[in-house]
């Protein structure tokens, strides 16, 4: 099995204590992780050109870090993200792979349970997206799992949600990934 | 007389959300406002220092972002733009309005909920007041073309953008009439054929382009 992290932690955020409970959770099942930090890489914006669809299929004509993480996604059967919640949904620091990850769609169309949908370039993943509360809007964790479970339905993938606040402690952080990585394969 | 300033979230400087900007702004005009369409991916690639905005946004009542939904929320640079706003304007942005509007290639209104919910939120951390959004999923179709240019349909939407713009003007949100008018309605039934012929067209596209495979697996070579 093959598992993606992308870790879009900023300063001062206890992703570290949660990328580190994935690490260990997953190497106890001997299973590696690719790891990225987003923050240290160079990745531009999509300017949606289209060339990903019809000029070079699958493949964004941008020279950047992005095909590093795109060649890990397409072998990876889980895709982990963990990002602070930014206006109940991913921050900037996220936001800048997920934008560039259409090229994993065909640029086709098949309708599956009402929805018209992308066919998947390199199969179906799981997906496991942990966000970290930073202050409290109302709605904001709901509109965070809205998001995620949309971003299951395009990539007609499996996934979970979990929502932590940047005060859990260590433990509370354990035993809640420990319970939603649980039957994940 | 009201000041808006019109957010275009979108990479490219004349497309669909610069059109709808385009159409906001004419009619925030010609019912005697003033209104001033900003280009986002300026300040994110560096050509405009976010500065440079204290004093449009002090002077303005009511700020629009109009853009592009991408992978179901928000443009990467529109987030790290809301980032900054949120970060080094937030005393200018204290009590201002806020709406936005947004469009993508898919009918299904439904997919702008995780966006628009976005841009509230936005507005509650700075002390905005959210007047409502709006979505629109025939933005491909359009392809930058000015509303002026596009017959009944350019028409009908101009109509919403104008129920939208009463409402945001009288610092009421934003009523369900005007989403009305910009949802595409199509039967369940017809997806089927529609994928078809989009994946036709696709395809004609590609060989145009001298593309033989559509799904190759780029990086598994």
């Amino acid at each position: 099995m093959s598992i993606v992290l992308l870790d879009a932690r900023e300063n001062n955020s206890n992703i570290g204590v949660i990328v580190s409970t994935f690490k260990k959770l997953f190497e106890e099942r001997g299973e590696v992780i690719n790891y990225f930090l987003l923050k240290d890489m160079n990745i531009l914006p999509c300017r949606s050109c289209g060339a990903c669809s019809f000029i070079s299929p699958g493949k964004c004509v941008i020279k950047d870090d992005i095909h590093e993480i795109m060649r890990a996604i397409a072998k990876c059967n889980i895709y982990i993200f963990i990002t602070p919640i930014r206006f109940g949904g991913f921050s900037s620091q996220l936001k800048k792979v997920v934008d560039r990850t259409m090229p994993l769609g065909l640029p086709l169309y098949v309708v599956r349970k009402g929805h018209m949908l992308h066919p998947m370039r390199y199969g179906h993943k799981f997906i496991l997206a942990v966000g970290i509360t930073e202050e409290k809007y109302s709605g904001q964790e709901e509109n965070f799992s809205n998001l995620v479970g949309r971003n299951a339905v395009n990539m007609q993938a499996s996934h979970r949600t979990l929502v932590l606040e940047s005060t859990d402690d260590k433990e509370n952080i354990e035993n809640r990934i420990s319970d939603l990585i649980r039957g994940v394969n | 007389m009201k000041r808006l300033v019109i957010f275009n979230g979108s990479p490219r400087k004349n497309g669909t959300s610069y059109s709808f900007s385009h159409t906001i702004k004419k009619l925030a005009e010609d019912s005697g406002n003033a209104a001033e369409i900003v280009h986002i991916i300026d300040y994110f690639d560096g050509k405009k220092d976010i500065d440079s905005l204290i004093h449009i946004i002090s002077k303005s009542d009511i700020l629009g972002l109009v853009t592009p939904l991408y992978v179901d929320t928000l443009p990467y640079p529109v987030i790290w733009f809301l980032e900054k706003l949120s970060c080094d304007l937030r005393t200018e942005l204290n009590g201002k309005d806020f709406f936005a509007v947004s469009q993508c290639g898919l009918p299904d209104v439904t997919l702008f909920k995780p966006l628009l919910g976005s841009c509230r939120i936005f507005a509650e951390s700075v002390s905005m007041n959210w007047l409502g959004g709006l979505g629109y999923g025939g933005g491909a179709i359009i392809n930058g073309e000015l509303m002026e240019n596009l017959g009944s349909k350019g028409r009908k939407i101009t109509s919403g953008f104008k129920i939208a713009l009463e409402d945001i003007l009288n610092e009421k949100m934003i009523s369900s009439r005007a989403q009305d008018l910009l949802t595409i309605r199509i039967p369940k039934i017809l997806l089927w054929p529609i994928s078809a012929f989009l994946n036709y067209k696709s395809k004609s596209m590609a060989r145009k382009s001298g593309v033989k495979d559509l799904s190759s697996k780029v990086y598994l070579e």
